[in-house]
């Protein structure tokens, strides 16, 4: 009964046109008659009234208030059950509404049946089904419209369907092309946009403004939204940055004071040691020189002053190496010497599973600079190999060689003092020699060697107009070589 | 025999000068602080005054100012343990032995030392400073 009552009314599904079966009915007649004769009017009325109607309700009430009048006035030749009948008057005419409630099921026959029952009235017969029931609705009219006119009307309305459907599927055409499809094409752009992938455009080519303003701003909002998102990004990597740098300036500090410390406590405990060695360096030689040379007690007092000696030297490169490198001091000096100072001290703290090997060729090279700063290169360097060779041992080769022109970039043609360390340790990748020179880059744990680390070995060669290079194969091991300027040749270019 | 006055807080560093040099054949008192060291001047003048340079109290580079001031006739050795740094010609930091000795020669010590020394360079460098 909804449905019939909503049927008059056109409806949008989508966009495309509905006219409901229900109307069907009314449009034979003519569109024009229908609104001229208030046909639907009474029609929708007399729908109503029934609607408004439970089935039960229809059946016990109905049948009391209606079934006087049904038998003056029934149609029999229609209905085989109950039929409960009122008449409609506009005035003029006489328009019969008759509702027929089948008990028995009706035989399903057309929706609509349509024809002359009998004396000049005319009937439209609509069967719905009302709970378990059909119920027949019949609208009567005494002066139905003319065959030709019906036959007007049908070819009207079939033509007006078929415009109508048409009508509806170009416009549905057209505007599938015009919004659907590019909103798919938005849509799933921004599914993309969705996902993860900001930078997909959001584009849509369409004639209709609105469409076109809608895409702009959603793309222009994209927009804003990558230049946010990459400029978050940017400030979390600058804050990264510059908290790693804190943390490894932190460190550095850290580790300075702690080298200043030892520092301190070395130079304490060297003059506590030197103070020790003296009353045993002299009571031993003093004893040495009261005992006849080949006896047994001369050679164990020659060993205790060999001992004493020994310990004054480590002594004194303890003293050597703790001190703070702040002010350089600038002499020429000798640079076997030095490297053999750096290597005594490396053999009494290298584990005994790693040979030092030392090759000086060269013996007579001298260089300009800071002698100091040559054992901190050294030092390093053989710190670096070492390390690398802990656990399987090896053997450390340190040589010294003049090397003239060498092939090395950012090197002047000259003489040149080579300095070269090699171990047989575990070598490095090209990933990691490219920033074995970069401060504060380690493959080690925090605090593990000299802590100054090779880029200080590269400021120092470099601040001594110097180089250095690297060698390194996988499991074999790696080569430094520092390329120092003979202090001759510097003599020689000053003269 | 030359008489050797020996300065040094360490005492067994004292004494064990003290014991090379008289094997030697010289006159040696031992003082173990610069006070002490003044008193001993006071009552017999030695030749030669071997002086530590850190001590507590008087320095000793104060210690050898005064002698060099009041006995001006007394030769000083000024012998310090704060490290040697060897053959080579790069100078160790301020606080080295090395600058606290270059201190010493500077208040006008005759000869420097560094600790531990050798019985023969002990020796040989007061020799150098007696006369004969």
């Amino acid at each position: 009964m909804d449905r019939l009552i909503n049927s008059l009314r056109v409806r949008l599904i989508g966009v495309v046109l509905v006219i409901h079966a229900a109307l069907v009915p009314l449009l034979y007649l003519g569109v024009s008659v229908i609104i001229q004769e208030g046909y639907a009017e009474l029609f929708v009325n007399s729908v109503r009234s029934f609607s408004r109607l439970t089935a039960d309700e229809l059946e016990a009430s109905g049948e009391q208030e209606f079934e006087q009048r049904a038998a003056a006035l029934l149609d029999g030749a229609m209905l085989t059950g109950q039929v409960v009948f009122s008449e409609i008057t506009d005035g003029q005419r006489k328009l019969h509404s008759s509702l027929a409630i089948d008990i028995a099921p009706v035989p399903r026959a057309d929706d609509f049946d349509f024809g002359d029952h009998g004396d000049q009235v005319y009937y439209i017969t609509h069967r719905v089904k009302r709970g378990d029931r059909s119920i027949m609705l019949r609208l009567g009219f005494d002066e139905g419209p003319t065959l030709e006119r019906i036959i007007g009307a049908k070819r009207r309305l079939l033509l007006a369907v078929l415009t109508f459907t048409l009508v509806s599927i170009a416009v549905s055409v057209w505007l599938s092309a015009v919004i659907a499809r590019p909103m798919v094409r938005l849509q799933e752009a921004a599914k993309r946009v969705a996902g993860g992938d900001v930078h997909a455009h959001l584009e849509m080519n369409s004639s209709i403004r609105e469409v076109k303003d809608l895409t702009h701003h959603l793309e222009s909002m994209r927009e804003k939204l990558v230049g946010a998102n990459e400029q978050l990004a940017n400030e979390i990597r600058e804050r990264e940055v510059s908290e790693r740098k804190r943390l490894d300036l932190e460190r550095q500090l850290l580790h300075r004071e702690r080298i200043a410390t030892i520092g301190t406590l070395a130079g304490g405990v060297a003059h506590e040691f030197n103070n020790i060695l003296t009353p045993i360096l002299l009571y031993s030689q003093v004893a040495l020189d009261d005992t006849p040379p080949d006896s047994a007690v001369a050679k164990d007092l020659t060993r205790i002053v060999a001992a004493a000696h020994r310990a004054r030297s480590l002594v004194s490169r303890i003293l050597t190496f703790s001190r703070q490198m702040d002010v350089p001091q600038t002499s020429i000096f000798p640079l076997r010497p030095t490297v053999e100072e750096a290597l005594a001290l490396l053999r009494a703290i290298v584990p005994a599973n790693i040979d030092i090997v030392f090759d000086p060729l060269e013996d007579d090279s001298t260089i300009s600079g800071d002698a100091s700063l040559i054992h901190q290169v050294v030092i390093n360097l053989c710190t670096n190999g070492y390390q690398s060779m802990r656990r399987t041992g090896g053997t450390l080769a340190v040589r010294l060689r003049v090397a003239e022109n060498p092939t090395v970039t950012q090197l002047d043609p000259g003489k040149y003092a080579m300095l070269e360390v090699s171990d047989s340790g575990h070598g490095m990748d090209p990933v990691v020699m490219a920033h074995i020179f970069e401060p504060f880059f380690t493959t080690r744990g925090v605090g593990e060697g000299t802590g100054l680390g090779l880029s200080v070995v590269h400021g120092i060669v470099t601040s001594m107009d110097g180089s250095i290079t690297v060698e390194s194969d996988i499991g074999r091991g790696t080569t430094f070589r520092v390329y120092l300027p003979l202090a001759s040749s510097t003599r020689e270019e000053i003269s | 025999m030359a008489a050797i006055l020996v300065v040094d807080d360490e005492l067994e560093v004292g004494e064990a000068i003290q014991r090379v040099l008289e094997r030697a054949g010289f006159t040696v008192v031992v003082a173990n602080s610069a006070d002490g060291a003044l008193q001993a001047l006071e009552g017999h003048q030695p030749d030669i005054v071997v002086t530590d340079v850190i001590m507590p109290k008087v320095h000793g580079l104060e210690l050898i100012r005064i002698v060099r001031g009041q006995y001006p006739r007394v030769r000083v050795v000024a012998i310090s343990g704060g490290g040697s740094f060897g053959p080579l010609a790069y100078k160790p930091d301020a606080i080295s032995t090395h600058a606290y000795l270059a201190g010493a020669r500077e208040a006008g010590a005759d000869e420097v030392l560094t600790k531990p020394f050798d019985m023969g360079d002990l020796l040989a460098t007061i020799r150098r400073l007696l006369p004969n």
